[in-house]
């Protein structure tokens, strides 16, 4: 089976004026599909960053990046933008909803942005989605009066609406209590096993690296154990 | 189009704050409805009240140039002296009156011989201006008939029609003998048919009216005219139909702009200090667009980092906001034209007790098709600016704040 994710020495220094800062050290990273990784490691050590380039937010100042057999790391701004659209999925520490929306826009707006507009199609998924979620009963809530671990849940669902071949969660349950950060881990466990969708969740927490399938520790900018 | 949708919703979230900016939107638009018809007001009043009681065109024949002669000597020049004495006139009038009656925007036509007079009664003598026209078309050029205080507007064989402070001056009043003393020398016994109230003075000082076929022999032209007086129905049309008329005729055509050059000038300067106004108004509109949507975009970076994040374009973010101000734009512009139109109209029914307008404006002046495009296309541009800085945000950068 060909790799889903292939990252090849990527490297990340910063320019703060005259000072550099390296913070990823030639980093390989590959990821089979329908795998959960967590990306572990301490406060600076990398994983944040390694986690933007890998999603195509941040350019790589060494290094390349291969998702589902493309070359990801030349494309321009555009081709990137179209390219996070298409295959990936993001999910962040802060759910980000777009308070002016139902939940169901919500989920369906990625698809609904390029196309112009929410389709019955895209209704349909987005609803199922939010089923999918334990939200059926929010359908046409707004996003303001969702709970924390509710807008998460939602947030999970917008990942899923263009059927991404890679989700990348950064701290998914940092801002939740314990038992909507549960709730929201047995979540991306049923999609990863049902769905066979491909994670990586970068993360502190033992207890969220312990739920995923493998660990990848990121230490001082180069993976320590994998 | 989905941008729409999403611009919309942005703009219903805060009601009150969308509200507020449509106001100023509205309140900049009144502000340059109010003044453009003021100021068109305005001028429509000075050029009528110029333009009333005089013509819109004057022809008459073209002033004598003492012109220097060439000489086989180059220390001797000679000069050609025209005879003062001869009267000016257009001989062939009838045929430029025809051709008069053939141009559409001509609307009356007043064959005339003026000239200079004095009006003595018995011991009082006063210089006056003779205006000569043809009786059954009194009317033509000046209301005269509506303006009589006095007796009547027949002038008839021997009837003469003078101006209230000419009558106060020389003690008459209507049906009384004054004789006329014209330029040429020639006296004539009329009878005071008629006063006249203008409300000008130098019409009512100074002017007085005689049958054409009475003033012929009193200033000695049997067949010809001085001059020929014309209205037009839209007197902003006179400079060009006066060129057009020079071209035809040969006559000297003056337009009442070129005879009212100062005037024209103050209207010129008048309406250039109301595109100031109107220009600085619509500015203040504009910026008001500006740093609103600024602020929105500024309080909407997480989302707009978030939508980047999963792929939006930066071409759908800044249509939101371009959306958003052409809505503003839109909705305050018409807003703006409505209520414009409404304050003018109200302002149009205020009258002083002597029957005339408080402020002399003109609702149909506003400038409304003007104002409407300008705003819109103005909320467009000014939101380019937040619009921009939208688009460019860096989606991480959004996201980790």
């Amino acid at each position: 089976m060909s790799a889903l994710l292939d990252a090849r020495r990527i490297g990340m220094t910063f320019r703060n004026g005259d000072e550099l800062t390296e913070v990823l050290k030639g980093v390989d990273l590959t990821l089979e599909p329908g795998e959960l990784a967590a990306l572990l490691g301490a406060s600076g050590s990398g994983k944040s960053t390694l986690l933007s380039i890998v999603g195509l937010l941040l350019k790589p100042t060494a290094g390349t990046i291969t998702i589902g057999g493309e070359r990801v790391d030349g494309l321009s701004d555009v081709k990137r933008a179209e390219f996070r659209n298409q295959r990936l999925g993001f999910i962040f520490q802060f759910h980000h909803l777009l308070p002016d929306f139902t939940a169901t826009e919500n989920v369906a707006f990625p698809a609904a942005a390029p196309a112009g507009g929410i389709s019955p199609v895209m209704r349909r998924r987005a609803r199922d989605l939010l089923a999918r979620v334990g939200l059926a009963d929010r359908l046409d809530f707004p996003a303001t009066r969702l709970s924390g671990g509710q807008k998460q849940r939602v947030a999970i669902a917008r990942a899923l609406m263009n059927k991404p071949e890679l989700i990348l969660a950064d701290e998914p349950t940092g801002s939740l209590d314990r038992v909507a950060a549960e709730q929201v881990l047995d979540l991306m466990r049923e999609v990863n096993r049902e769905d066979k969708a491909t994670f990586l969740i970068c993360t502190h927490d033992e207890h969220v690296a312990a739920r995923c399938t493998r660990r990848i520790t990121l230490k001082d900018g180069s993976v320590e154990t994998v | 189009m989905f941008a729409f949708t999403v611009a919309r919703r942005y703009l219903f979230s805060n009601p009150a704050q969308t509200a507020l900016l449509i106001s100023g939107v509205t309140l900049g638009v009144m502000a340059f409805v109010f003044i453009t018809a003021l100021i068109g007001g305005l001028a429509i009043r000075l050029t009528d009240d110029v333009t009333a009681n005089s013509a819109h065109i004057s022809l008459e024949p073209e002033t004598r140039i003492a012109r220097v002669l060439p000489s086989p000597d180059a220390e001797l020049e000679s000069v050609a002296i025209i005879s003062t004495f001869q009267r000016r006139q257009i001989r062939a009038w009838n045929s430029t009156v025809s051709l008069l009656r053939s141009i559409p925007s001509v609307s009356a036509i007043s064959p005339q011989i003026s000239g200079s007079a004095f009006l003595v009664k018995g011991e009082s003598i006063s210089p006056v201006a003779v205006t000569a026209l043809d009786p059954a078309h009194i009317d033509a050029i000046s209301s005269i008939s509506t303006e009589i205080i006095s007796g009547d507007a027949s002038l008839g064989a021997d009837g003469i029609l003078i101006g209230s402070r000419l009558a106060e001056n020389l003690g008459l009043s209507s049906g009384q003998p004054v004789l006329l003393r014209t330029d040429r020398g020639i006296d004539r016994l009329l009878i005071v048919r008629g006063v006249f109230q203008t409300g000008l003075q130098s019409l009512d000082e100074r002017v007085a009216y005689l049958s054409i076929q009475t003033a012929r022999p009193l200033f000695l032209l049997p067949e010809g005219i001085t001059n020929i007086e014309i209205k037009l129905y839209d007197p902003d049309g006179a400079r060009e139909i006066a060129t057009f008329l020079h071209e035809a005729t040969g006559l000297r055509a003056t337009s009442w702009q070129e005879k009212n050059a100062s005037l024209e000038g103050a209207l010129v300067a008048q309406s250039q200090t109301g595109t100031l106004i109107q220009a600085f108004s619509l500015i203040s509109v504009l910026i008001g667009i500006a740093s609103a949507l600024s602020l929105s975009a500024n309080r909407r970076r997480g989302e707009i980092g978030i939508m980047r994040a999963f792929g939006v374009s930066s071409s759908f973010i800044a249509a939101v906001f371009v959306v958003q101000g052409l809505l503003i734009g839109m909705v305050g512009a018409g807003l703006g034209c409505v209520s414009g139109f409404t304050l003018c109209s109200w302002l149009e029914t205020l009258t002083k007790p002597d029957g005339t307008m408080v402020l002399p404006i003109a609702p149909r002046e506003g400038g409304y098709i003007a104002v409407f495009v300008l705003t819109t296309i103005g909320a467009v541009l000014a939101s380019v600016i937040p619009a921009g800085t939208a688009a460019r945000l860096d989606p991480l950068e959004a996201i980790q704040q």
